[in-house]
């Protein structure tokens, strides 16, 4: 994106989905939007209302044929998204359609809008901030309901006042400081020490609580991403096509036919989930193909939300399957005992328990109770019934939250940023009654300031810009 | 004089002008210094001080670029004070007490004795222009004297209006007459000047003062004075000051009389200074304050006048007597000149350039309070600054700006005309971003290699300056590089510091970074350490802090990246798209030098320095295009 000559012009794109749809819009955005406009809606008046749509037919600039019947909505500039003027069309939703009524513009000089575009020319016009601007990106990309509410609560700028209520504190207290030492010779002290610690505590358990709810935040907008893992043929793959509702992998009875990773996302309550079906851990294999599988299973182990650690109750926890164990981290580690539609018997739990007590994965349960009753499960892919099961327990920690009464950090430039406000803002506490002066209180404050103020994008960071606008698609 | 020309003409001998015509002669210019009073060449209007917190630290960095004042002031100090002493690196502040009258001397033989320069009495009433140039300047018997630069450093004289009480006379000072004409002519030209006010108190004599209600208060013993060039063997004798304190009597007088003060009836347009208020201010803004300190400052050894600091008034002369005989030691006092305001014209300065030369007419400068700062300091670094670019214009060399990061200067000036001022502007340590850096200490180090080039100072002064330079990295580069490692005998001796022992070998560096351990002590450990406080200091304050001075180094580097995108003088804001009406006619007027300083200008939103970037970047090639989104 070019400012100056570039940056004068007038920008179009579809907004809609790619693909065959009922309506398509077609966004046009500057200062001519609305000449141009008008020389293929020759049924619009001269002097248009705002907000207002007129229908009539789309022709051919030259030839004046009609190409659709079309509805156009004219935003003055200054009121629109882009803060310029604009005209969106709504057309007919076929791919040829929308084409033709693009190269038209073309044709008249309109320029196809690049990745991002609309949205940056909105931030650049003020008419949005840094973060409702990485806003719209999640709203647009969001794929569950309760992803695309925090989106929107951000989008109105909840999160902004908060941080900008934190950046208040801050200044007041930088401004305090600073006038203690500039009028230090002069035997005025304009600030003690207990009003800028208490002030500073409350700045601190502000951050804290905005940087701790990144990870639900996270899980908000990307969903939350479980590995499947256990050795081969304990059914990992029954059990997927089980939590997918859907028939993604292969399942035979075959140790090891799944070689690769599978992935497949569901929804459970307005939650995302990304399940990721993995080869099944075993070492003596000789086939190539299959330890490179194996190699992967291990490293989407470590990128994910939770461990379903998969086993065949049928034939019980083997050594094997105990030395996998040990390399799963408790916190986020299911185990599901499998295939109990081959058993007759009542599992006995304490037996399993027994099992476990000497593997260090074991000694790492921090609740053991509570692990038992709520991370482990024995199911059947047989029973449709255990995906409701199994997932209320998934979403537990969530089930509770009310998203839009909450403030959440979904993004991580914020949690970066915000993590590192809060560091500084611990250390200047540390410095308040610490012999080094208000100073060097006063410097980490500043740091922690910036960080507050390049969340907000209240300061000008080129790369800040570059990494937000690109991952922007056209037409948003 | 008519039909002389010279290169350079200062108007004004206060302290901006001393600075600025010294500067010009000694790079060798034809300078002619015009001065209403010729006795009162460097006088001390207010306070007999120089100094004080960030204002000390201007004075040091104007000294090793070649500036005067700091060697002055170590002539005639009679009580030098490092304040804040016991605290950080950075808010340590030289301030002196001086004899006002052998300050004043010592500058006027300075100047008298100055190669190229000539001092003449007269009155300025006129500029020379020729249309939007500055020719020269005007004098009160109609004569014109031209010249390639002129510098105006008229202080508070330009219109100036003494008030005591209801009572007004024009002029600059007691004893000094306003100069008229000049500002007139400079509004007629489109400048936007404006009203400021500033103080003093009484000057009591030192005979009626009960100095047994009164506690005195010493000088220092250890001298770190101003000039790199002065001995810290002290030349005058050193006097006492004297602390004493208003009282609830003394506040109830000041609120029962507001109605007589020019500032609280009206009178007075012009906005006082708020760090440095006035006794009606104190009270009426700090009023859960019964008490407020002053300093009792002899001005000079051999004078009765006693200085009476932070008492400034405009109270008429009665109410005066009356409030200050509530003071303890001051019950039977005589006052030998009253208290009273000074109303003054200035340039609102965001009408001149980093240079100091006015945005508007070419080879015109100002520099000091007609800029709308306040102190002896601020005038005297302006001075300086306006006097090298002068001087630089004429011998065609580049223009002298100093970063924000380098110098409090640099933080001044951008400041002045970034931002403008409505009062009268007072450096602190809280307007430099970089505090840490840029200390009273490491002076040499920041500004020696510009001095040299600058070409002012001596080559034996440089030789000084290098000197002191190279010893201090010497003992830097030592202390990384030797070790201490942990024998019997060196735990023995860490113990008696105290300092834990060791657990492995340490460079001295890390050893002397442990807040307990000092340059003193590492001599027991048979290190070696100049003995001069002015090399090992400011090492060890490097050592000590380097965890926070490397941070502050960084924000330095990051913010670089903007101050070194210069802005093309002729852009045209109109002609960027996603600037509003606000932005565009502040960034139109200021003309900011680089994208930092647009990013400075208050109201100029980050969206906007984005929109500036981008708009140049796209008119000069595609390759550097900032804002690339992907395909």
């Amino acid at each position: 994106m070019l400012r100056g000559d570039r940056d004068k012009d007038t920008i179009c794109a579809i907004s809609t989905p790619p693909g065959v749809g009922g309506i398509s819009v077609i966004r046009i955005s500057g200062s001519s939007a609305f000449n141009f406009t008008s020389k293929v809606c020759r049924f619009l008046p001269t002097s248009p209302e705002s907000h207002r749509v007129y229908f009539g037919n789309l022709v051919h600039a030259s030839s004046r044929e009609p190409i659709d019947e079309v509805l156009v909505t004219y935003f003055q500039n200054g009121r629109s998204f882009t803060g310029e003027e604009v005209v969106e069309i709504s057309c007919h939703g076929s791919p040829i359609i929308c084409q033709t009524i693009l190269s038209e513009f073309a044709i008249l000089g309109v320029r196809p809008a690049d990745r991002g575009e609309f949205t940056y020319r909105s931030f650049i016009n003020g008419k949005i901030d840094l973060i409702q601007a990485e806003s719209v990106l999640s709203l647009i990309e969001s794929q569950s309901q309760q992803s695309a509410k925090l989106a929107i609560r951000q989008l109105k700028g909840v999160l902004s006042n908060r941080l900008e209520a934190i950046e208040d504190k801050m200044t007041w207290i930088l401004a305090h400081a600073e006038a203690n030492i500039d009028f230090s010779s002069e035997g005025i002290q304009v600030v003690d020490d207990h009003i800028v610690k208490e002030k500073l505590s409350v700045i601190i358990s502000e951050l804290t609580s905005l940087v701790d709810t990144f990870r639900l935040g996270r899980v908000l907008k990307d969903g939350l991403s479980v590995v499947l893992t256990g050795l081969p043929n304990v059914g990992k793959s029954s059990l997927l096509n089980l939590f997918l509702e859907d028939d993604r992998a292969i399942v035979t009875d075959i140790p090891g036919t799944t070689r690769d990773v599978i992935k497949g996302d569901t929804s459970y309550k307005g939650l995302k989930f990304t399940f990721v079906d993995t080869a099944g851990l075993r070492d003596d294999t000789t086939d190539l193909v299959e330890r490179i599988g194996i190699q992967r299973s291990y490293e989407a182990q470590s990128d994910s939300d939770a461990v379903f650690f998969i086993f065949d109750a049928s034939s019980g926890l083997s050594q094997e399957e105990l030395v996998i164990l040990d390399s799963l981290e408790p916190s986020r580690t299911y185990i599901l005992g499998n295939k109990t539609d081959k058993i007759a018997y009542n599992i006995d739990l304490s037996a399993v328990k027994q099992l476990m007590s000497a593997s260090k994965f074991y000694q790492k349960i921090q609740d053991t109770d509570e692990f038992f009753k709520r991370r482990m499960f024995f199911v059947s892919a047989l029973d449709k019934n255990i995906r409701d099961e199994v997932f209320k327990e998934l979403v537990h920690e969530f089930s509770d939250l009310q998203v839009s009464n909450i403030v959440l950090i979904s993004n991580a430039r914020h949690f970066e940023n915000l993590s590192r406000a809060l560091e500084n803002a611990r250390r200047s506490s540390e410095l308040v009654s610490g012999g080094l002066g208000f100073e060097f209180l006063a410097l980490e404050l500043k740091e922690a300031l910036i960080a507050v103020q390049e969340t907000l994008g209240k300061r000008f960071d080129d790369q800040i810009m570059d990494r937000v606008f690109k991952e922007f698609c056209i037409g948003k | 004089m008519n039909n002389i020309n010279f290169d350079v003409i200062v108007v004004g001998a206060g302290h901006a002008g001393i600075e600025a015509c010294l500067a010009t002669s000694r790079l060798g210019l034809k300078t002619l210094l015009v001065t209403s009073n010729i006795q009162r060449i460097g006088y001390m209007s207010c306070n007999p001080s120089i100094g004080g917190l960030a204002k000390g630290h201007m004075v040091r960095e104007l000294d090793v670029l070649g500036g005067q004042m700091g060697i002055a002031a170590d002539e005639t100090t009679i009580q030098y004070k490092r304040l804040n002493s016991s605290k950080g690196p950075a808010v340590r502040g030289t301030r002196v007490q001086n004899d006002k009258h052998l300050y004043s001397s010592f500058q006027k033989e300075a100047l008298l004795n100055q190669e190229n320069l000539t001092v003449l009495e007269g009155e300025v009433k006129r500029l020379v222009l020729d249309k939007d140039i500055c020719r020269g300047v005007v004098l009160q018997d109609g004569s014109e004297i031209h010249a390639k630069a002129s510098i105006i450093t008229t202080g508070t004289f330009m219109n100036g209006v003494m008030h005591i009480g209801l009572k007004q006379e024009s002029g600059g000072r007691v004893g000094d007459k306003a100069s008229i004409g000049l500002s007139d002519q400079l509004a007629e030209f489109g400048f936007e000047v404006k009203r400021l006010k500033t103080g003093t108190p009484a000057r009591l004599l030192k005979d009626s003062i009960d100095w047994s209600k009164t506690i005195p208060q010493a000088g220092d013993e250890k001298v770190y004075p101003f000039s790199y060039r002065s001995s810290d063997k002290l030349k005058l004798p050193q006097i006492l000051c004297y602390l004493t304190r208003t009282t609830e009597s003394t506040h109830d007088i000041i609120r029962g009389n507001l109605d007589k003060s020019p500032m609280y009836c009206g009178l007075i347009e012009g906005v006082g200074p708020r760090y440095c208020p006035s006794i009606e201010d104190k009270v009426t803004r700090f009023s859960d304050r019964d008490s407020h300190q002053t300093f009792l400052e002899p001005e000079g050894l051999t004078t009765d006048l006693i200085y009476l600091q932070g008492i400034s008034t405009s109270l008429p002369e009665d109410v005066q007597d009356q409030f200050l005989k509530t003071i303890p030691g001051l019950e039977n006092v005589k006052v030998a000149r009253y208290g009273y305001a000074v109303e003054y014209d200035y340039v609102e300065p965001s009408q001149i350039w980093h240079r100091l030369e006015t945005r508007t007419i070419n080879s015109l400068f100002l520099a000091g309070q007609i800029n709308g700062t306040s102190g002896y300091e601020e005038a005297a670094v302006q001075g300086f600054v306006a006097g090298v670019n002068a001087a630089h214009r004429i011998l065609g060399r580049e223009e002298f700006i100093l970063g924000r990061d380098e110098a409090y200067i640099g933080v001044l000036i951008d400041d002045l005309v970034t931002k403008g001022t409505r009062e009268p502007y007072r450096m602190f340590t809280s307007r430099a971003e970089h505090r840490l850096v840029l200390r009273e200490d490491n002076t040499i180090d920041r500004l020696g290699v510009l001095a040299s080039k600058l070409g002012i100072v001596s080559s034996a002064s440089l030789g000084i300056l290098s000197a002191l330079h190279e010893k201090r990295m010497l003992l830097h580069a030592r202390l990384k590089e030797t070790k201490v490692y942990p024998t019997k005998d060196v735990q023995e001796l860490l113990l008696k510091i105290p300092t834990t022992a060791l657990t492995k070998s340490l460079s001295f560096e890390e050893l002397l970074r442990r807040p307990e351990v000092s340059s003193f002590d590492l001599e027991a450990l048979n290190f070696s350490v100049d003995k001069d406080a002015n090399v090992f200091e400011p090492v060890e304050i490097e050592v000590k802090y380097s965890g926070y001075i490397r941070r502050q180094q960084e924000l330095i580097e990051q913010s670089k990246r903007l101050e070194e995108l210069l802005l093309p003088p002729g852009l045209l804001y109109s002609e960027i798209r996603g600037l509003s009406n606000e932005e565009r006619d502040k960034l139109q007027r200021i003309k900011p030098r680089t994208l930092g300083q647009a990013q400075r200008i208050s109201g100029v939103n980050p969206s906007a320095i984005q929109a500036i970037m981008i708009h140049l970047k796209g008119q000069k090639k595609l390759k550097d295009v900032v804002v690339e989104p992907a395909p």
